[in-house]
Order: structure tokens, then C-alpha cells, then sequence
């Protein structure tokens, strides 16, 4: 028996160290860039970094990021000038586009459809509505020289707090362990693919099975949650009113997008009430014949894009 | 509970532990562990249905020792009916019953009459209830032919008919095997013991790999037959074929594998029948042990071969068509089960229904030869045919099926709605219709090389594969359950 342990243990190891071998040589692996805040409290990108975002098990979409000097994945620097024509996209992950080449993302889509136009894009995943207004604010200086700024949004995630602080939960990703684990390329590939989260959330339920024996604790606050649908879209509603309040939103210059699809009526209603303008991308990627996403991920493919930028360009030149 | 689960292998290893550590040499405690362990597994999908197994175990334990205590034959005749219409009874009411009443339904309205259906129940099929009703009732087959003395020992006896590593999706065992090996002192075995761990590897490989990966390619297909051209649904009916071997197979070898573990050695389920060359010979190699069960206990009661031809056709078609009716309550699978009756009659008239029992393709040499290529080729397109009707939803959705592949054939490349990447999915089959191929001679070693390195390497990759095609959100329920 005991000599079964040791060379169940030996295989292990070995085993280990070729699935380690085969995730770095055929790049399976997602590389994650360094994060920082700087000295405004905005939450960004390190310059200057590059690597390569990978989805799907087999590598099903694999693209290459590029971090530019003011800490956003672009193909160019952001330089505003009073001359030049400019369009800023701030916005989260979509609009950060790691899932694409750098230079071929939505701001180089547009950029190829609008003659002298240049697209600085402002993405950084995790960013909500707070996050972006702070920036625009931060760097009013950059902003006011840009012509137009639109606000890529979702509701349900974009408007849970009414003022901005800085997120230290998600710097919690810069922690001397998480980036120890993340130089085992199997592992970052193990809980890319799910299987890490899998066994994770497993042993969190036996946990929570032996802590709340017998307990519906749960369950009820789902029940709560639904119930509340209605008093929790009009709590996102003032504090988006709050934020405006706070930052100041210039409807001229200013613009949101949404996907109708995923925004409740409430919020339309609102905006169209108060005359904020905004594009809706819902119609145009509903009426997609191609997937407008990815397989393993949520975020837009390039035909998805392909259509966001579309429905931007559309917008700017109808203006 | 799955074993392709984490649950299971957090399980296993307590289990195995508990077996060979703490309660090495007791055979007794031996026992209670298993049958604990294995009430457990069952009763992790729902513990309600555990009374059947129970319940099914009490009869079939005290029928046993009723039939062997008879003096006359008519009344060992009595209490082996009685197993008998227990056992079937249990299957028609949680399996047939709304079928029955539906099919009686149907056929009066094609009179004229209208019934509302009120009849129907909504009844919950037990997962496994076709294969331990088969196993426990042939154990009381086996003492009624004198082939097997009944035990005394109730716990044995409870251990052997919810054995949990094939409890739920077989291979169907008989008493002479698995329950004489369970009684038996047991010693840990090195060998037994990686040969389990490698069944148990390839076992996953082949469902979480091959069965899995191709499910939502084949259920987008035969979910949407009527808009894909002919080239399509013959993919998808292709894909099938190898999902349903993929996912019976790995379930197989991982509970060979896990038996293993604890000293027991469980007979064969497939012999690689993919390679199969007429329809008889695929049948002595695809469930093996539902294809011995009617044999040994239908088929040769009967009379088998050796009556009067017309006897002997009329014994092949109604092995058949309850081969086919054991799958399902659903025409489709009575009709599955009679179209193998077709094609098999021809092959069993010419006698050859036996020439390759024993042998395996290209059984002296590397290569098969092209004769045995074309003869591989006829009988994989003539069984993957016979699939359409085991996979669609109803008699009418198997015909429209089989319409559109032949009314209008045309070619298209097929593509997901999801966008999957289909070359994958080729090379994959590819490859693992190679491998197989490989280890055709041996199903029970899938990693036979001699050489540490290669078998090393072999590992890797198949675990890599594994890594490369997991998905979490598959539904990753094994097929043959809904039997």
C-alpha cells in the first residue's frame, strides 16, 4: 500500500509538471496585466504591458492586448487636441476589448468607417457607471478636449452605489498570493476553464451545508431579492441621479449606451423623460443572423463589435 | 450520484480507505461498508427509491431460498413467477405504465372512441430500475435452472444487488459472478488495483470527452432535423453513434474500473463494436451483459437456434423486441429493436452469425484487410441508421428524419449556433477511432504499453484531452439512466 502512496505521488508530480509543460507551449493560458491606482484614485492599468487573453479550453479565441501609456488597452495614445476630432468609449470589459486584437477593436472599427476621427477607448473591466464619471472628472482636462464621450452601460450592473470609491476588493487580484498562483500556468488554465471554481464552490457547499444544517437561510434571501426587483430598479434610478449630481453630465456632449434587451423599461422611460440621449445596440445585435458573442464568454466576438461599432458610427455621423 | 462528479470522487477515496484500511480482513463490516456506501450513491439522486432496491432485494433473497426448498418443479415453477411478475411488475408501473395507457389511448381513438387521458400518472422513472429488477431476477433464474445454490447470507445478498459501482447502469451480473466474488475474502491486489485506475481514466475519457463534447452538436441536430440538409443529419446521427458508445462505454469501463478497486471483477460490457463486422457480431460485443441476460434466460428457454427455423426466427425477433422495449417506453425503441431483428435474421440464415465469436479484426496482423474494412464500414452505417430511430423523440420525428436524409440529398458544411469549431470535433473522433483500434484486443487494458514512458506520456495526454473538451456546463447524466 504504502508503496502505491509514494508512486501515486511521484505520478502526480510528474503529471503535474507535463500538463504544465503542454498549457505554456500551446498558450492556453489567459496572461493577466498589473493594476494600479494612481495618484486621482482612478483604478487602471500599468503602461506599457502586453500579452495575450485566451478563451474557450482550446484556445477557441485568442487575442493580444496592448497597454497604453494612460493604462488602457489601445492600439493608440490618448493625445486630444482642440484641432482633431475625437470620440472617447469608457466604459467596462466590452469596451476594453481584451477578447479582440488591440488593433482591431471597436475604436479601430469606427475609426475605419469615420474619416478624421480619432477613438480613444477607456475600458477597464469592472468599471461602472461611479468609475467612469470619476474618470471623465479626473482628467477633465483630457476630456474637454475630446468631442464626444459615450457611457457604455448596463443596468443591472452599472448603478448599484451612489458615489464613488475606490474598489480595494478588486485590487485584492494584485495580492502577492494571487499573482504566486498565477505563475502556474495550469492553474490560471484550471480556473479559466472552470474546473478550479467547480471544486471550489463544491467544498463552499459542504461548508455551508455543515454550518446552516437545517437552515433555509439561502433560500429566503432569493425569494427577498425577486420580490424587491421593482424597489431595486428605482434605487439604481436615483443613483444614477445622484452621480449626475455629483459629476454633471453634458447631454451635447455626452452620450449612453445601452442594450434595450437587457435594460428594464423603467430606466428608458426615464431617459427619454429627461432627454438623455443614447444609443441602443439591443435591436441591432437581436437582428444578427451571426452569433454576436463569444462561446465560452459572454463579451462580444467580432461580429458583435462589428455591429456596436456600426450603430456608434451611425450615431456620431446622424449627430 | 455521478462518477464523472466531484462528489464521486470525494466519495470514492473515503470509501476505498475505509475498505482496505480500517476494515481490512472483516468481511462482514466489509459488506455493511458496500451496501452503506452504495444506498448512499443511490440515495444521493433520491433516497425514496431506495425502498424498491430494498424491496426488490427482500423478494428475490427469500424467493431464492423458496425455489431451492421445493421438491416439485411446479411449485419451484410458482416462486420463480413470482419473481418474475414482482420484478416486471415494478418495471411496468414505473416505466410502462403511462405508455401503456397512452398507446391505449391512441389505438382506441384510431376506432372512433375518445377517451380523455385522466389515466396517466405522473411517475418518476428510478434511475437504474431496468438493470438491478434484471440482476436480481436472475439470481432466482439461476437457482430454478440449479445453476447456483441460494445464500443464507441476507447482507451478501443486499451487497450484491445494489453493488453501487454498476448499480445504476449495469453491466447486469449474475450471482455466480459478482456474488460468489463478494462473499469471498479479499486481498488488496497492486495490479487489480492501477488496472481500475486506468479503466476508470479511460472510462472518464470517453464520457467526458467523446460523449460529452459531441451532445450539443448532436441534440442542435436532431433538435432542428427539419431545417438541416441530408449531408447534416447524417453527421448528426454519425456523432450520435459515437456519443452513445462514448457515454455506455466510459460508464462501463469506470464501473469495471471501480469495482476493481475493491478486489471485484466484473464481466465485459463492450468489446470494442465499433469494429464489429456483420450486425451478430456487433451484438457480442455492444452490452454484453443485456445481450447474455436475454440469451441465457429468454432466448435459450425458448429453444434458441437449436428448434425448427421458423421457431428459431421467431426466437430472434422477440429477443429483439424486448430488447428494444427494455430501452424505453417508446415505439421508437420497439421499433429499433425490430429493425435489428431485420438485419440480423439474414446474417443468422446464412449461418454466419457465429464465425466471429472469439476473433477480433485484423486478428493476426496490424492492418485489417479490405474486405474487413468494407464489411467494418457496412455494419457501423447499418447500426448508426438503425440510431435515428434510438434517438428521436417519436416514431413520426424517426421517419421525417429518415425522409429528409433521402428525399432531397444535398451537401452542406454544417455549422453550430453556437459557432463551435467542428475540426476539433473530427479530429478528436478520428483519433479516438484509432486508439481504439490500437487496443482492440484487450477492452479491459485500454493502456497495454510496455514501455513506462509511452504509458506515462499515454496518461498525460488522455487527462490533457480531458482538460481540453471539460466543460461545467454540460449536463453530464449518462444516457443509458433514462433506461
Amino acid at each position: 500500500m504504502k508503496r502505491i502512496i509514494l508512486r501515486g505521488i511521484l505520478y502526480s508530480f510528474l503529471l503535474v509538471l507535463m500538463l504544465e509543460a503542454l498549457v505554456r507551449v500551446f498558450h492556453l493560458h489567459k496572461d493577466y496585466p498589473y493594476r494600479y491606482i494612481d495618484e486621482y484614485q482612478v483604478e487602471k492599468w500599468v503602461p506599457n504591458q502586453e500579452g495575450y487573453r485566451v478563451t474557450g479550453n482550446r484556445r477557441q479565441n485568442f487575442s493580444k492586448y496592448y497597454i497604453n501609456n494612460s493604462g488602457y488597452n489601445s492600439y493608440r495614445e490618448f493625445n486630444p487636441s482642440v484641432e482633431k476630432r475625437e470620440l472617447a468609449l469608457v466604459g467596462d470589459s466590452f469596451i476594453e476589448g481584451f477578447h479582440q486584437n488591440y488593433y482591431n477593436s471597436i475604436g479601430k472599427k469606427i475609426e475605419n468607417k469615420v474619416a478624421d476621427i480619432e477613438v480613444y477607448e477607456y475600458g477597464y473591466a469592472g468599471y461602472d457607471f461611479a468609475d467612469q464619471l470619476h474618470l471623465v472628472s479626473q482628467y477633465k482636462n483630457q476630456f474637454e478636449l475630446i468631442d464626444h464621450i459615450v457611457f457604455g452601460i448596463k443596468f443591472e450592473n452599472d448603478f448599484t452605489r451612489s458615489a464613488y470609491k475606490v474598489e480595494y476588493g478588486r485590487m485584492a487580484l494584485e495580492s502577492p498570493k494571487v499573482r504566486l498562483m498565477q505563475r502556474s500556468k495550469l492553474i490560471v488554465y484550471l480556473k479559466n476553464i472552470g474546473v478550479l471554481p467547480a471544486i471550489q464552490s463544491k467544498f463552499n457547499s459542504i461548508k455551508f451545508s455543515f454550518k446552516n444544517l437545517g437552515k433555509i437561510r439561502g433560500k429566503s434571501k432569493n425569494i427577498l431579492k425577486e420580490e424587491n426587483t421593482a424597489l431595486l430598479h428605482k434605487e439604481y434610478i436615483e443613483n444614477f441621479k445622484s452621480l449626475v449630481k455629483t459629476y454633471g453630465f453634458d447631454k451635447d456632449k455626452n452620450t449612453l449606451m445601452l442594450d434595450s434587451s437587457i435594460t428594464p423599461k423603467i430606466f428608458i422611460d426615464f431617459l427619454n423623460k429627461h432627454n438623455y440621449p443614447f444609443i441602443d445596440i439591443g435591436p441591432a445585435l437581436q437582428s444578427s443572423k451571426k452569433p454576436t458573442t463569444l462561446i465560452y464568454d459572454r463579451h462580444w466576438n467580432n461580429n458583435g463589435r462589428t455591429i456596436v461599432a456600426k450603430e456608434i458610427c451611425d450615431f456620431i455621423l446622424n449627430r | 450520484m455521478l462518477f464523472n462528479s466531484i462528489d464521486y470522487f470525494i466519495f470514492l477515496p473515503i470509501v476505498f480507505i475505509a475498505y482496505w484500511y480500517f476494515l481490512k480482513n472483516k468481511i462482514k463490516s466489509q459488506h455493511v461498508l458496500i451496501l452503506t456506501a452504495s444506498y448512499v450513491f443511490y440515495g444521493w439522486w433520491d433516497w425514496r427509491f431506495l425502498f424498491l432496491i430494498l424491496a426488490s432485494t427482500i423478494v428475490d433473497f427469500f424467493v431464492g431460498l423458496q425455489i431451492h426448498k421445493q421438491k416439485t418443479d411446479r411449485k419451484r415453477k410458482i416462486w420463480l413467477w413470482l419473481s418474475v411478475i414482482f420484478n416486471v411488475g415494478l418495471l411496468g408501473f414505473f416505466k410502462y405504465y403511462n405508455f401503456f395507457i397512452d398507446s391505449w389511448i391512441t389505438a382506441a381513438e384510431a376506432f372512433g372512441y375518445t377517451i380523455k387521458s385522466t389515466w396517466t400518472l405522473r411517475v418518476i422513472l428510478p434511475v437504474g430500475i431496468s438493470f438491478y429488477t434484471f440482476q436480481t431476477m436472475s439470481y432466482s433464474f439461476d437457482i430454478y435452472y440449479k445453476r447456483l445454490k441460494p445464500t443464507k447470507d441476507f447482507l451478501s445478498f443486499a451487497t450484491f444487488v445494489a453493488f453501487f459501482p454498476q448499480l445504476v447502469a449495469g453491466p447486469i451480473e449474475r450471482a455466480s459472478n459478482l456474488l460468489l466474488q463478494i462473499q469471498s475474502r479479499k486481498e488488496f491486489k497492486t495490479n487489480q488495483f492501477t488496472d481500475g485506475i486506468k479503466l476508470i481514466l479511460w472510462g472518464l475519457f470517453k464520457k467526458m470527452v467523446i460523449a460529452d463534447a459531441l451532445a450539443p452538436i448532436v441534440d442542435d441536430i436532431f433538435s432542428n432535423y427539419a431545417t438541416y440538409p441530408s449531408s447534416t443529419l447524417i453527421l448528426g446521427v454519425t456523432l450520435f453513434s459515437f456519443q452513445v458508445y462514448g457515454d455506455f462505454s466510459g460508464y462501463s469501463d469506470i464501473a469495471i474500473g471501480t469495482a476493481k478497486l475493491f478486489g471485484i471483477e466484473l464481466m465485459s460490457n463492450f468489446k470494442f463494436p465499433i469494429f464489429s463486422r456483420n450486425v451478430a457480431e456487433y451484438w457480442q460485443r455492444w452490452h454484453v451483459s443485456l445481450s447474455t441476460w436475454f440469451r441465457h434466460y429468454i432466448y435459450i428457454p425458448l429453444g434458441g437456434s437449436r428448434v425448427s427455423k421458423k421457431k428459431a426466427l421467431r426466437n430472434i425477433i422477440i429477443i429483439f423486441l424486448i430488447s428494444g422495449f427494455w430501452h424505453g417506453a417508446n415505439w421508437t425503441f420497439i421499433l429499433w429493436g425490430a429493425f435489428h431483428a431485420l438485419v440480423f435474421i439474414p446474417v443468422f440464415l446464412m449461418g454466419r452469425n457465429t464465425i466471429y465469436k472469439g476473433t477480433v479484426v485484423a486478428q493476426n496482423s496490424s492492418l485489417p484487410s479490405a474486405i474487413e474494412i468494407l464489411q467494418i464500414i457496412t455494419t457501423f452505417s447499418i447500426v448508426t441508421f438503425s440510431r435515428i430511430f434510438f434517438r428521436s423523440e417519436s416514431v413520426t420525428d424517426a421517419f421525417k428524419y429518415i425522409e429528409r436524409i433521402f428525399s432531397n440529398f444535398s451537401w452542406e458544411s454544417y455549422s453550430h449556433p453556437l459557432g463551435y469549431r467542428m475540426v476539433d470535433y473530427f479530429i478528436l473522433i478520428i483519433l479516438f477511432t484509432f486508439y481504439e483500434y490500437l487496443i482492440r484486443k484487450d477492452e479491459r487494458s485500454p493502456f497495454s504499453f510496455k514501455n513506462n514512458i509511452v504509458r506515462f506520456i499515454a496518461y498525460t495526454l488522455v487527462i490533457f484531452t480531458i482538460l481540453l473538451f471539460y466543460d461545467d456546463n454540460v449536463d453530464r447524466s449518462f444516457i443509458y439512466f433514462q433506461f
